[in-house]
């Protein structure tokens, strides 16, 4: 039987001392400073936009429009925040979210995984074709049109099927996949079939239990991709209450961006004020932020370290 | 650009999914051959025997019609709305709505449109939007139905609009949008004037462009260290300061900034000229050159941001902004309440050498019809409820102000009209409870277009009337014969065209800052002729000679 102890990694190789290697060398430390410099400067520009979004998410209209809210909140206040979260369409759409992420990324992975196993042995006839049929799709596609008037004729518009089945396989992550796969030892398989389990078995118990960390990957990539989409909900949904809280998103922020029109100006361009925007932003983005750090710890480097033994 | 690539995409891919359209619709469009009878007898359940001007419109049966309905994010789509119920109520009609966020409308009305799929009622489309989809045969040509609406027509008549309908026709001399209609040109925007200072400088409110030019430079005599004048919206791609040199244009005659039109009509040669080449875009360009040399315009006018220009105004670093009533209202009015006895009023459009005149068109904004309701037994029915609801004047009454006694009070006729002191709308009534658009659905720009300048003038507070009456008291110049260009035409003269305003916007902006001096107009103009404008030029006066020919 392989049993868990197999998989224990095996304690590091101890490094041979040296009294003077490549990590204390004066352009080594002159690496490790530059290398922080730029690695926080990264940091700073990619946080700087979020903080302040946050800082104009407490404050008040007028300061905003006024400029002075940079990163920290002027005019304090959670009048905002109260006023999204009584709006009632705000939590339909956010729930329709949550619904379509979740259902969404349990197909994507049911289908990503089995056909990325299948894919990955070498000795399935016909190998070359499915890989072929898939990543054609990668190259071409139908179009909008085209792919509005299938889905209209299955008959998929105005359900979350719409949303949750034309895009169930990425092919980059059908790759990503199954290259893992290719680099699991055949020898554990052969193993586990010696001693009497079918295929199905040898998925469920010895192969993806070794791929946790492929997994995590595959299901944050998903996830995160479902919970931003909002374009198929927006072609194919006529309803607001059917729409992703994206959808909901957007219009509000385009709305206050709106261009100036002598002709539109009839259709009473009432802005949505700027801390509104601030506050749906955040919101949105929120539990996905929050789902990072719980799968990160899954990204477990060298688990397959000395499962075979020779 | 951008825009120009996506509509013509969508025009091939329309083109494309029109063949399958008629396929479907079963050849919806054959049997009207003669264009001017047309047999409703399979098409008139529903509908009322005797529709006429004054009728109010009801359907003999309840009737749904599709309609693709923008969900504008200040007042979401509600389907509870008073407004819905009401209507129900007047005419037995309810409406079965695809709902789109406003933010994406146009890119869904083109898939479904495309795709065959579209509702009957295709609202909030612009001119010339529907032309992406007329190949496909996909939309009504909805001036052979116009003897369905007796209200369209007689608004045409009386407000003599037959000249702006001729702008929307296409070279087969149909057209198919269903316009909003203004009884006169609405012109919102202008220059707003610090009165403060042109009373500190005993100085008058500017009535022509040369009194503009005197007061910007007693202004700088008086505020060396400032340019009087900074200007805003100056989005590309037109030159920036793009309002201004609008209204420049208009007082001096070509269509410039904003307004600009590749081609203007000289009615005594017969012809169309190039724009970018007339003697009055050369004076237009001169007079703005003359307000940089002096200094009393700020250069950046033409490149910053709106903010920035707003800033500089709000700061006293400038006393003179283009507005319109809204800005004036929510952003200068609040903006100079640090100044101490700051104050603002929009003037009058300054005029020029063309005297007391306006320009513009009073068709905006309409919607077009799916080719499939010509099929629909309700089709009659469903023309006559669009002819009462968007051209009626009761209908227009109602879509824009609800109903009487509970969202209105008075009659706009005696000018008695008031809104309700419980409901809110814009800057009106704004501590009110519940808000005309959000909670009754009132007021939506879906429903509510055009209309008799007696019913626009409701919706402004006394100062803005005043502005109104001015403008309406100047004479409206006739508007450019129609030259509507084939599919063909119009793919080769969007590519010219945008050429010929790229190097126009480039270098009216050149001319203006003093970087090329106007010595070399001349020069200026061989080159524009190096772009194709005589190709281009031949095309349009072809196409105008055609039409007059075949439908003049």
């Amino acid at each position: 039987m392989v049993t868990a102890d197999v998989l224990k990694p095996e304690p590091r190789a101890v490094r041979p001392a040296r009294s003077r290697g490549p990590r204390t060398s004066t352009g080594y430390r002159v690496f490790q400073v530059v290398n922080a410099i730029l690695l926080t400067g990264l940091v700073v520009v990619t946080l700087y936009p979020f903080i302040n979004i946050l800082a104009r998410s407490f404050s008040d209209e007028h300061s905003i429009t006024a400029g002075q809210v940079n990163l920290i909140p002027h005019g304090f206040n959670l009048v905002t925040y109260k006023r999204v979260m009584t709006d009632s369409m705000f939590w339909t759409n956010y729930r329709n979210t949550l619904v379509y992420t979740v259902i969404a990324t349990a197909i994507s992975m049911v289908l990503t995984t089995s056909y990325a196993y299948v894919l990955s042995k070498k000795h399935l006839k016909g190998r070359g074709f499915l890989i072929g049929v898939a990543v054609f799709t990668m190259f071409f596609s139908g179009g909008i049109i085209p792919n509005y008037v299938l889905i209209n004729g299955l008959h998929m518009r105005n359900t979350i099927w719409a949303i949750v089945l034309p895009n169930a396989i990425s092919v980059f992550n059908l790759l990503v996949m199954k290259a893992f796969f290719e680099s699991l030892p055949n020898e554990l398989e052969e193993a586990a079939s010696v001693d009497g389990m079918d295929t199905y078995r040898i998925l469920l118990r010895i192969v993806l239990p070794l791929s946790k960390a492929v997994i995590a990957t595959m299901i944050l990539f998903y996830a995160v991709s479902f919970w931003n989409s909002w374009f198929s909900a927006f072609l194919y949904m006529d309803r607001l209450d059917l729409f992703p809280v994206t959808v909901y998103l957007r219009n509000l922020i385009a709305a206050g961006t709106g261009g100036t029109n002598e002709s539109a100006a009839s259709d009473v361009a009432l802005q949505i004020a700027a801390n509104i925007q601030a506050v749906t932003i955040i919101l949105t983005v929120l539990p996905i932020m929050c789902v990072y750090p719980f799968i990160q710890r899954y990204f477990v480097s060298g688990v397959m370290l000395g499962a075979v033994k020779g | 650009m951008q825009q120009v690539s996506r509509r013509q995409l969508l025009a091939v891919a329309g083109a494309a999914a029109g063949a399958a359209t008629l396929g479907l619709a079963g050849c919806g469009s054959d049997d009207k051959g003669s264009s001017g009878g047309q047999d409703y007898s399979k098409n008139k359940e529903g509908a009322m025997e005797k529709y006429g001007v004054g009728d109010q419109f009801k359907a003999t049966k309840a009737l749904t019609f599709p309609i693709m309905m923008l969900s504008n994010p200040a007042y979401p789509y509600n389907k509870d709305w008073l407004f819905f119920q009401e209507l129900t109520k007047r005419t037995n009609v309810t409406f079965d709505a695809t709902v789109i966020p406003y933010a994406d409308y146009n890119q869904k009305r083109g898939v479904m449109v495309s795709a065959g799929n579209a509702p009957f009622i295709i609202p909030k489309t612009y001119h010339p939007d529907e032309e992406a989809f007329i190949a496909s045969g996909a939309i009504l040509p909805v001036s052979d139905y116009i003897d369905l609406m007796p209200n369209f027509k007689d608004q045409v008549e009386k407000w003599n609009l037959a000249g702006d309908l001729d702008q929307l026709r296409e070279d087969d001399g149909k057209f198919y949008l269903l316009p909003g209609l203004h009884e006169d040109v609405w012109l919102d925007y202008s220059l707003m004037v610090r009165t403060d200072i042109l009373k500190a400088l005993n100085l008058e409110v500017p009535k022509t462009w040369d009194d503009v030019y005197t007061m910007l430079k007693a202004m700088k005599a008086a505020h060396p260290d400032i340019y009087p004048l900074s200007d805003r919206w100056s989005t590309p791609p037109n030159p920036g300061a793009n309002n201004l040199i609008a209204m420049v244009g208009a007082a001096y005659g070509p269509m410039s900034g904003w307004d600009y039109q590749a081609t203007s009509w000289d009615a005594s040669a017969g012809k169309f000229v190039l724009t970018g080449a007339m003697d009055q875009y050369k004076q237009v360009i001169e007079y703005l050159n003359k307000l940089v040399n002096e200094k009393l315009i700020d250069p950046q006018s033409f490149t910053q941001t709106d903010d920035q220009a707003r800033q500089k105004f709000a700061t006293g670093k400038s006393f003179v902004m283009s507005c319109n009533a809204q800005t004036l209202v929510n952003e200068a009015r609040l903006d100079l309440a640090k100044i101490a006895g700051a104050t603002v009023v929009k003037i009058p459009r300054p005029i020029g050498p063309l005297g007391d005149v306006k320009r513009g068109t009073r068709t905006e904004a309409g919607m077009m019809i799916s080719a499939k309701a010509r099929d629909s037994k309700n089709f009659v029915a469903m023309m006559q409820f669009i002819d009462w609801l968007w051209y009626s004047p009761e209908g227009k009454l109602f879509a824009k102000w609800g109903v009487q006694g509970t969202t209105y009070t008075g009659s706009i006729d005696d000018g008695s009209f008031k809104l309700s002191p419980d409901v809110k709308w814009a800057g009106l009534n704004p501590t009110a409870a519940k808000s005309l658009q959000v909670d009754y659905g009132f007021f939506n720009g879906v429903f509510v277009y055009g209309g008799s300048t007696k019913l626009l003038n409701t919706q402004f507070p006394p100062e803005e009337v005043e502005f109104q009456n001015v403008m309406a008291a100047r004479k409206t110049l006739p508007l450019d014969p129609p030259h509507p260009l084939n599919a063909d035409e119009r793919e080769q003269a969007t590519l010219w065209d945008q050429a010929i305003h790229d190097y126009v916007n480039q270098q009216t902006l050149k001319f203006i800052l003093g970087q090329r001096p106007l010595s070399e107009w001349d020069k200026y103009v061989t080159e524009l002729k190096g772009k194709n404008a005589d190709q281009y030029l031949d095309t349009v006066n072809k196409a105008y000679e055609r039409y007059k020919q075949q439908h003049g």
